[in-house]
């Protein structure tokens, strides 16, 4: 399975990501400047949030158990067998925004001129998804998951090297937060 | 031996499936009362009024499983905890090894409506009522819709959006009582009669007048209100009588653990009829997401040495009234601290019910901008913050604000040596 992976220490927040996938995902004008003059609006998929101590680009996370899908009132959410992932077919859609309600990533977006939600499918049906193509810093990347057990493998080792720096006595307990 | 559900809703639906997944070597039996398994109940209102073709009611079927049997159209008549068997009312006994119950409940008439049959009433829970309430509908055009819960309001809202003459009638002060504050519902109030709609409330059901068998007139609170329609949504009672006498009620309810098992670990509950005892409070989250989200754990469960709780007993509930989006994160607790914001003029108000600074519920109305993040929020029972609070006052997009970066927090326990320095 593909995700899309970010780069913390890349991402300006310039937000290139969102307007290309409003025009290329959202407009009937496949281009910027027809985008901006539709009516309804069209609407990103993913939004960079965050400020100046560091901005975020967020898409839908495709959880495994993803809430909405439990939540979804019509069958219009539904996870697409080969890809894993969780798409939502318009058709069904009512507008009844549960999902959006359920996604603890607030990255179903309510669409109310077209009564349906919107959401990333990561660009399913295009070669690569457009935010990973346009990010001018290349701070979105599409990753296998069989890359990220490298990236976790990686981590692991960072924070043991890291305890072991601090000395060899007591317990030590990462990340209570509290 | 099988694993035997009842009910075919969709609690029952969801424990099925996800049993023959997560169990593959166990054969399940479905018992549905209906004729029918495997529908969206939520869409019922729209299918009634004629928004929306039958098939798209639905839910795909998948292939043939031959270890999954559904036996539609029966009821169960007793249950035997000693034998392990469930008889049917054709007398035909099943033997199960585990056993969901999931058949949710019947609609609640009040006295008057449930008496001597009368044409023109029907309640909204049903396919085969729907069916039957769509063809009534094809030339009775003034509908009263009995009951100010959320299929009553959708229902409202929908009938009136297809051009029919539509009053809500509601028994006590306000629509949507155990899920909104008053000051939520009277925004939603003024929506649906910007649509058209009549509401009265505080109007309990006093008589109800019928010429040749069908219903004319209906009186409620002092009104006199002609009708040639009345739907009810005024609940539903869950269905225990085939439970009476085996142990399993507490007080004539249906009571299971956070695991959604019962008293008998053989037998787990999901739905409309499960009242979940947790932390000394019975919750009865009845909305679809939480049926759904039951019937799924109910059916892990079954065969696991120590089962999982629920972990999310929100009545999160959203819906769409034609121009109105509003969702519930939660009834209103009394005595809880309210934070709101508003914006009458547009018919915005969102709120908060805190609870010794945790959010344990609230209501957005109008702009549910946030909503995904405020419930995780609820879920998350941590004080909240005045940058969680900003959430209620929303930007024109959905939200995630960043915390400080704190870079990581360690905890350091120190060894008694270390300590007595």
């Amino acid at each position: 399975m593909k995700v899309i992976g970010v780069h913390m220490d890349r991402c300006t927040g310039c937000k290139t990501c969102e307007l290309y996938c409003g025009a290329e995902r959202g407009s009937e004008g496949k281009t910027l400047l027809a985008a901006v003059q539709e009516t309804p609006f069209p609407q990103p998929r993913i939004r960079v949030e965050g400020g100046p101590e560091g901005a975020f680009p967020l898409q839908c996370r495709h959880c495994l158990q993803a809430p909405c899908l439990d939540a979804c009132l019509t069958g219009a959410l539904r996870r697409e067998e080969k890809s894993g992932m969780v798409i939502i077919q318009e058709d069904r859609c009512i507008g009844c925004w549960t999902c959006t309600a359920f996604c603890p990533y607030g990255v179903i977006y309510p669409s109310p001129e077209r009564k349906i939600a919107v959401k990333c499918d990561r660009c399913l049906y295009m070669e690569k998804p457009v935010c990973v193509d346009v990010c001018p810093t290349r701070a979105l990347e599409v990753v296998e998951l069989e890359g990220i057990e490298e990236l976790l493998r990686e981590k692991r080792q960072k924070t043991t090297k890291a305890m072991a720096e601090m000395g060899n006595e007591g317990i030590r307990l990462l990340d209570l937060g509290r | 031996m099988t694993c035997i559900i009842v009910g075919g809703g969709i609690a029952g639906f969801q424990a099925a499936m996800t049993c023959r997944a997560v169990w593959p070597d166990r054969a399940v039996t479905l018992i549905d009362a209906e004729k029918e398994t495997g529908y969206y109940r939520t869409l019922l209102p729209q299918f009634m009024v004629g928004a929306l073709p039958e098939e798209k009611l639905f839910f795909k079927k998948g292939e043939n499983d031959p270890l999954l049997t559904v036996r539609s159209g029966v009821r169960v008549r007793s249950l035997d905890r000693k034998s392990r068997s469930l008889t049917l009312d054709s007398g035909e006994t099943l033997c199960y090894d585990r056993l969901i119950l999931a058949h949710g409940g019947e609609s609640y008439l009040p006295g008057i409506l449930a008496g001597p049959p009368c044409r023109g009433i029907f309640p909204v829970r049903d396919l085969t009522t729907a069916r039957k309430t769509q063809a009534w509908l094809a030339d009775h055009r003034r509908v009263v819709v009995f009951g100010g819960s959320l299929v009553g309001v959708k229902t409202a809202a929908h009938l009136r959006q297809a051009g029919f003459e539509v009053s809500l009638v509601v028994r006590r002060g306000h629509i949507l009582l155990r899920a909104l504050s008053p000051e939520s519902a009277e925004v939603v109030e003024a929506h649906l009669r910007r649509l058209g709609i009549e509401i009265c409330v505080n109007a309990p059901l006093e008589e109800i007048r019928k010429i040749n068998g069908a219903i004319d007139a209906l009186k409620a609170g002092g009104r006199r209100l002609p009708c040639n329609t009345i739907l009810v949504a005024a609940g539903t009672i869950p269905d225990t009588s085939f439970l009476e006498g085996t142990g399993l009620l507490t007080d004539g309810e249906l009571v299971v653990s956070q695991a959604l098992q019962t008293i008998d670990p053989r037998i787990f509950a999901a739905g409309d009829v499960a009242v979940i005892s947790s932390r000394g409070e019975k919750a009865r989250p009845n909305t679809w997401p939480q049926a759904v989200s039951q019937g799924k754990l109910a059916a892990e469960n079954l065969y696991r040495s120590t089962p999982m709780p629920h972990g999310d007993l929100t009545r999160i509930n959203a819906m769409e009234l034609h121009g109105l989006a509003m969702v519930i994160l939660g009834p209103p607790v009394s005595g809880a601290e309210v934070i709101s914001h508003a914006r009458p003029e547009a018919s915005v108000r969102r709120e908060l019910f805190l609870v010794d600074g945790r959010a344990v519920g609230g209501a957005l109305i109008g702009d549910i901008t946030a909503a995904g993040t405020l419930h995780a929020l609820i879920n998350a029972e941590r004080p909240l913050t005045a940058r969680d609070a900003e959430l209620l006052r929303p930007r024109t997009e959905n939200v995630i604000r960043f915390p400080e970066q704190t870079g990581r927090r360690h905890a350091l326990i120190l060894s008694p040596k270390r300590s007595s320095l």
